[in-house]
């Protein structure tokens, strides 16, 4: 199903350049409902008050990880169907095989392109 | 006949242990000795590097604190850029839709030429979008460097903690005794430190200029 353009978006990341990047970015592709938050703690508070149809997160972040904040998602009945696209500089193997398997949606690593960040949630989005 | 041993008689059990505990005894004070005799240059040399050791401790709450502020000013720098470029994006947005309409008005009037070269201004416009994009990506420059910089932190804050410790286990610091020779990381970290307390804004220092003649 293509994304719907007045969905609400959920930026996560402890660098607010980061969020700002990435929100740029979405409202050049046409989503401007966006929403940020500093880390995962702080992102799973808003998730439980409003709906929001996608989420992108960093992983390495103060108070949870995004990785943790992944794993709660999935273990939450109302969330565990949300599309999580992690944005990160992690760019390891074993994180990329952590994340497949904590239930991520797709995976970027940083630095990365505005293409690739459309590309990738085209096929979130398909 | 009795046969006398030249030898003295001795009772073979008992002496023989007594020799083997003298002996034992003589390696055993040996290698005491040399344990003692190593402890101590190796206190020696710990007492030796001990000063500056002390001296680089107490300067590792500084590079922190840098390192700190490196993360601060790119933070600021990479923001200011962003709302620059936004700015740009947004007014080149409102531009590209208001020639589009200029454009779509000519055809409609049949002014096909001018409807052309306005067409041909709303693409370059939209080929700097991406350009703008572009810059906004690479940008995130700062995030990576702030991540680094972050672990750069943890580990000097390891250090320093473990050079505590070693400062309190082996007692190396000595009341009024003057560091040593900091070296050329000190002498940087000072500049450093000099350059935030007395480096001056542009303003003042055309002020400063304007008072020498310079127009």
């Amino acid at each position: 199903m293509p994304a719907d353009p007045n969905m609400k978006i959920l930026v996560v990341d402890d660098m607010s350049t980061m969020r700002r990047i990435v929100k740029n970015i979405m409202k050049q592709l046409g989503f401007a409902n966006i929403e940020e938050a500093e880390n995962g703690q702080d992102a799973l508070t808003k998730l439980h008050a409003e709906a929001f149809g996608f989420v992108i997160s960093d992983w390495n972040m103060p108070v949870m990880t995004g990785i943790d904040m992944l794993r709660a998602i999935r273990a939450d009945d109302k969330l565990k169907t949300l599309p999580v696209l992690m944005v990160t500089a992690e760019a390891q193997k074993e994180n990329l095989i952590e994340a497949i398997q904590a239930g991520v949606s797709n995976y970027i690593v940083k630095p990365f392109t505005a293409e690739v960040l459309q590309e990738k949630m085209n096929k979130i989005f398909k | 006949m009795v046969v006398r041993s030249p030898w003295p008689v001795m009772s073979p059990n008992r002496d023989v242990l007594e020799a083997i505990v003298l002996n034992g005894n003589l390696k055993l004070y040996a290698e005491l000795g040399e344990l003692a005799r190593y402890l101590e240059s190796a206190m020696r040399k710990m007492t030796e590097v001990g000063a500056p050791m002390v001296a680089n401790s107490a300067q590792l709450p500084q590079a922190t604190a840098h390192l700190l502020d490196l993360n601060k000013m790119t933070e600021e720098g990479t923001l200011e850029v962003m709302r620059l470029t936004e700015i740009i994006q947004d007014n080149r947005t409102r531009a590209v839709k208001d020639l589009s309409a200029i454009t779509s008005t000519l055809q409609a009037v049949d002014c096909s030429n001018l409807a052309a070269r306005l067409e041909k201004t709303v693409n370059d416009l939209t080929q700097d979008e991406k350009h703008l994009m572009d810059i906004m990506t690479a940008l995130s420059f700062q995030d990576l460097v702030a991540q680094r910089v972050k672990k750069l932190v943890t580990i000097v804050e390891d250090v320093q903690c473990k050079l505590v410790e070693l400062v309190v286990v082996f007692g190396l610091k000595q009341e009024g005794t003057p560091p040593e020779t900091q070296g050329k990381a000190g002498e940087m970290l000072k500049q450093l430190e000099a350059s935030k307390s007395t480096a001056i804004k542009q303003d003042l220092a055309d002020e400063l200029l304007s008072e020498f003649g310079f127009k």
